[in-house]
């Protein structure tokens, strides 16, 4: 007979833990229980189950008794479930043919001192996992074949290293780059810390290994016009913007040409403190080694051409469009500058002599604009005296920037450090806050730099005048309580790093989410350091956050094997526990567009699940106004089915039905557990992937048969596992209260609790809260009563 | 009042912000008058967040300051130290607590009463007489003044003052 005709046969194990469970709940009874529940063909209680010989028997009784399902009543599944998918796929089950009821850590751990009342609540558990489990279907894992070519948008120093750890793997990368060089900004840096070896020096032999690899397809002055597909095929179409300079003849000279063009403006590679002419080459080590004709100052004159022995020079070269098809993507667009005149009182820009950080580090510079030399602009000068200005536009929300950018006191006092080695005379003043030296022989920096003379004031600068004999700085002297001015020839401020706005589109084509510091937000703040939300992309150095070179190198490694990881086997498999759509029911209306964090869900008249992208939450289930979205695994069906087991004796009062988001509160729930914090024993818990996935059907459900009270539970809102799912619920929360009200059902019956992993106690305590005010409100349609004039309901 | 509650009392009076001030100075450096004071604006900011109400009360500070906001406007977390100088002066001023300069505020609002309008020179002089320790820098500055047209020894008149005495008064009633 088809497996599928007759009645689902499910064989139900049920754990001792040695202690852990029978010490507490009356395993024997629980067995005698399940043994009775319909579909249940066996029912057995095991000492061990995760042992060899309790994985034996459940594997001889798949064989034997020609099993369908398989419920474990043992452990958090968080623990297990992988092992009993393991067992029963050995058995020659799908694994997906699983549901555990947790009588550990969310029953015989919580209520050590009502055995009573914790077995009828483990009763309850099992017939909700049986309840579910004669309704699991096999669901298979796709696997898709996918690009192995990984494109790498951004060629500063984190881009580089993503590009050549990827290619020295055999993978295929594009490096697309907007400006004419890579190298980004560190290839504008004096020496750098912690160690004050020179910047190019360092980078530059990085630049020429990748135009030199033969798996790296570099991309220069080129920019990313749109991205479609998903991860393993993200079709990618890019611009190559013309420099009038055709790459197979120039022989980067670069004198030829620029001797002979008559225009001159500002350097931006000098932060406008030198000259470049309208045909440039943009530092000495560029790569591609290619000239570029700047059209904004350009003036057609045509003296360059006829200067270019190569005959490189083409007037009417072309934008070039390519397309690419890569598995994965890096992201590595940097930072930008604060821009130093929002400072008003500052003077920058108002005042000659008051420049940035990097305006100094190009000073610095032996191929910079003074040739090394640190001058006064305005007079050309040797500056005698130097102030560096520290936090100028971070640590500061006057200008919105509240956060730390980490790298600029090390700057500081990299830069001071080299003034006072060049001019060991020259007074030099870092005006603080804090000075942040944390990193890996970065203290010692700081130490270096106050031994060799370096005056460290303390207390932020409120400003900066200009008087006949130089600038004047004032501040308060907060060790010594002196409010003070200081004269100085040359003050620099110290400006922070913000997100890159030339990265925007970038951003908004991928559909990456920020920080409210504006940079590009990774998958969890510290566990997943350089993914982002959307699969198969990654972000690599300062579009993440400021940080410094060496972090950004790690990172660009870092996100080159999670790409190789990804591609290296040529294809990836698709979890099957996803949405999918019923198109006879869907009536296009885009609720479930906005609701997916992870952007899977398009509408062509009805909508579609991309299934690469979708993570499986179940928010946009619960949104669905026609119910037309359904999940392959946690299905309202299933859910309904273990409301209506939780619900179907109701042992005790007040009783609670409680949805638990998988990441946070279900965790937080099993920790409370292994910490055994003691809690009632009137919820029954529901476990689903995301608090966004709880469909107002659920609560009104559950109510309707009897629960005296609801309780949604997720993660910390702006810690939500889905990024928004909790908001989600949240909202449907808010709507769903005045639903009630309107019933005359008391809104306080359904309550939301806000919880991360680590705060079972905090979840025990919201348990306890809610069983009083249940007791206090009296049996659910205690209100309806009350409500008709009779007394009757 | 504890040390504790006063804390928590000028955070009620001034913003929960003061709590995140990184003693930075910025507001103390801006400050026109912080020469002048004895404990700088930031410092005051300290003594409140520790409980040192004695200290902070005491402070002629609170009474120097001349709310020109130029510290609200750049403290860099957002923080309003004029309103936590607003705050000491209104709990002084519960507490009976004086600058320690009282005179001069004595001086200034009998002449209100009296002409209706201030005269530099008659307060002045009238200070000095007060206190002899500052009585040669404001002689000298007088002069200055004087010579250069920028002040008058006649105070001119003033229209309304029974309107002026039936404030006094009604203040004087409460
Ligand atoms: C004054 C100063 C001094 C410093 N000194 C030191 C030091 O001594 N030691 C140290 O360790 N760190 C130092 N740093 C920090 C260092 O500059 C950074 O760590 C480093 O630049 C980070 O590299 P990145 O690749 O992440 O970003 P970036 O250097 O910003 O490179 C990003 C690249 O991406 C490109 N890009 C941006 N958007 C796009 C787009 N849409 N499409 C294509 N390409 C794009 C940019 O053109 C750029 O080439 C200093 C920083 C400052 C401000
Ligand atoms: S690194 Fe130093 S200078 Fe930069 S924002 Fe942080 S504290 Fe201020
Ligand atoms: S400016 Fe603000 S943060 Fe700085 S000391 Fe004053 S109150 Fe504190």
């Amino acid at each position: 007979m088809d497996p599928s005709e007759r009645p689902m046969r499910i064989g139900v194990y049920i754990c001792h833990c040695g202690l852990n469970i029978a010490a507490t709940l009356d395993v024997e009874e629980l067995r005698r229980f399940a043994e009775m529940l319909p579909n249940v063909v066996v029912a057995r209680d095991i000492q061990f189950t995760c042992s060899d010989a309790g994985q034996n028997t459940i594997k001889s009784d798949i064989a034997e008794l020609k099993l369908d399902a398989i419920v474990v009543a043992a452990c958090s599944p968080r623990l297990h479930e992988p092992t009993f998918r393991r067992t029963i796929t050995e058995a020659g089950l799908n694994q997906y043919m699983l549901e555990m009821a947790n009588i550990r850590e969310q029953c015989s751990w919580v209520h050590m001192d009502s055995p009573a009342l914790a077995t009828q609540k483990a009763k309850d558990l099992i017939a909700m996992a049986v309840a579910k489990a004669a309704l699991l279907h096999p669901l298979e894992t796709e696997s898709m074949p996918v690009s192995r070519d990984v494109l790498v948008i951004g060629g500063g120093v984190a881009g580089i290293s993503a590009a050549l750890d990827l290619a020295n793997a055999g993978l295929r990368v594009y490096l697309v780059e907007r400006r004419p060089t890579i190298g980004g900004y560190m290839a504008l840096l004096t020496d750098v810390f912690p160690t004050n070896d020179c910047s190019i020096c360092v980078l530059a032999p990085k630049m020429a290994e990748v135009y030199a690899n033969p798996m790296i397809k570099l991309m220069t002055y080129s920019e990313i016009l749109a991205i479609e597909g998903t991860v393993g095929h993200f079709r990618v179409t890019g611009v190559t913007k013309p420099r009038y300079v055709d790459p197979t003849l120039c022989k980067g000279c670069i004198n030829e040409c620029s001797s002979a063009c008559p225009v001159e403006v500002p350097n931006e590679y000098d932060f406008g403190l030198g000259k470049r002419k309208a045909i440039y080459m943009a530092i000495p080590q560029s790569v591609p080694l290619v000239a570029c004709i700047d059209t904004n100052a350009c003036i057609g004159c045509g003296l360059c051409a006829e200067a270019c022995p190569a005959d490189a020079v083409k007037y009417d070269q072309q934008s070039e469009e390519f397309k690419l098809d890569v598995g994965a993507i890096i992201v590595a667009t940097g930072w930008q500058p604060f821009d130093a005149s929002r400072k008003e009182e500052y003077g920058f820009g108002r005042y000659r002599d008051v420049v940035t950080t990097l305006q100094i580090e190009r000073m610095l510079n032996a191929a910079g604009p003074t040739r090394g030399d640190v001058v006064r602009p305005s007079t050309g000068e040797i500056a005698r005296s130097v102030a560096f200005i520290q936090c100028v536009g971070s640590r500061d929300q006057t200008v919105g920037n509240p956060y730390c950018s980490r790298i600029c006191c090390m700057a500081s006092l990299k830069n001071a450090q080299l003034i006072k080695e060049r001019y060991p005379d020259a007074d030099v003043s870092i005006h603080y806050i804090d000075i942040r030296a944390g990193g890996e022989g970065y203290e010692e920096f700081y130490l270096r730099a106050q031994r060799l003379g370096i005056n460290f004031i303390r207390g932020r600068v409120s400003s900066v005048e200009e008087g006949d004999d130089g600038l004047y700085v004032h501040y308060e002297d907060t060790l010594l309580g002196k409010t003070l001015m200081k004269r100085y020839d040359l003050v620099v401020l110290s400006t922070g790093l913000e997100a890159n706005s030339d990265a925007e589109v970038v951003g908004n084509l991928l559909g990456l989410s920020r920080r409210p510091d504006r940079f590009f937000e990774i998958a969890h703040p510290k566990m997943r350091p350089v993914e982002a939300h959307i699969d198969g992309v990654f972000i690599a150095g300062c579009a993440s956050g400021p940080k410094e070179i060496q972090v950004s190198i790690a990172q660009g490694s870092a996100a080159a094997s999670k790409a190789m990881q990804l591609l290296f086997k040529g294809e990836i498999e698709l979890d099957p526990t996803v949405a999918f759509v019923d198109r006879e029911k869907c009536i296009g209306c885009r609720l479930c567009v906005d609701t997916c964090p992870s952007r899977a869900i398009s509408v062509k008249d009805t909508a579609f699940v991309d299934e690469a992208r979708c993570k499986g939450c179940g928010t946009c289930s619960a949104a669905c106004p026609v119910d037309a979205i359904e999940m392959r695994l946690f299905s309202d069906e299933q859910i309904l089915a273990q409301i209506r087991a939780a619900t179907a004796v109701k042992g005790e009062y007040p009783f609670i039905v409680g949805f638990l988001c998988n990441w946070c509160s279900y965790a937080g729930a099993d920790l409370a557990g292994t910490s055994r914090i003691q809690y009632p024993t009137n919820i029954r818990i529901i476990r689903v992937m995301c608090a966004g996935r709880v469909d107002p059907s659920f609560v009104l459900e559950a109510l309707r048969r009897g629960a005296d009270g609801v309780l949604i539970a997720g993660c910390r809102i702006g810690e939500c596992h889905y990024v928004s799912g909790n908001l989600h619920a949240l909202q449907r929360v808010e709507v769903l209260k005045g639903l009630l009200k309107e019933i005359g059902i008391d809104p306080r019956r359904l309550k939301v609790a806000w919880c991360a992993a680590s705060e079972g106690d905090i979840l025990a305590r919201k348990i306890e809260e809610f069983v009083e005010e249940l007791r206090d409100l009296g049996p659910v349609g205690t209100e309806l009563a009350a409500a008709l004039p009779s007394g009757k309901v | 009042m504890s040390g504790a509650k006063f804390t928590e009392e000028v955070i009620r009076l001034a913003g929960e912000e003061i709590r995140t001030c990184i003693q930075c100075g910025t507001c103390s450096s801006s400050c026109s008058t912080a020469h002048l004071m004895d404990n700088s604006i930031r410092k005051l900011i300290r003594l409140v967040l520790d409980g040192r109400k004695i200290e902070a009360l005491a402070s002629d500070s609170i009474w120097l300051c001349t709310s020109c906001l130029l510290c609200t406007v750049r403290c860099p977390r957002g923080i309003r130290p004029k309103a936590v100088v607003s705050a000491l002066r209104q709990i002084c001023e519960r507490e009976g607590i004086r600058s320690r300069d009282a005179s001069f505020e004595r001086i200034f609002m009998d002449q209100i009463r009296s002409m209706g309008r201030i005269s530099e020179v008659l307060l002045s002089a009238a200070y000095a007489l007060r206190n002899p320790d500052a009585a040669v820098p404001i002689m000298e500055m007088g002069i200055e003044l004087l010579s250069r047209g920028k002040v008058s020894l006649d105070p001119g008149s003033v229209k309304g003052m029974d309107e002026i005495e039936r404030i006094f008064r009604e203040f004087e009633n409460e």
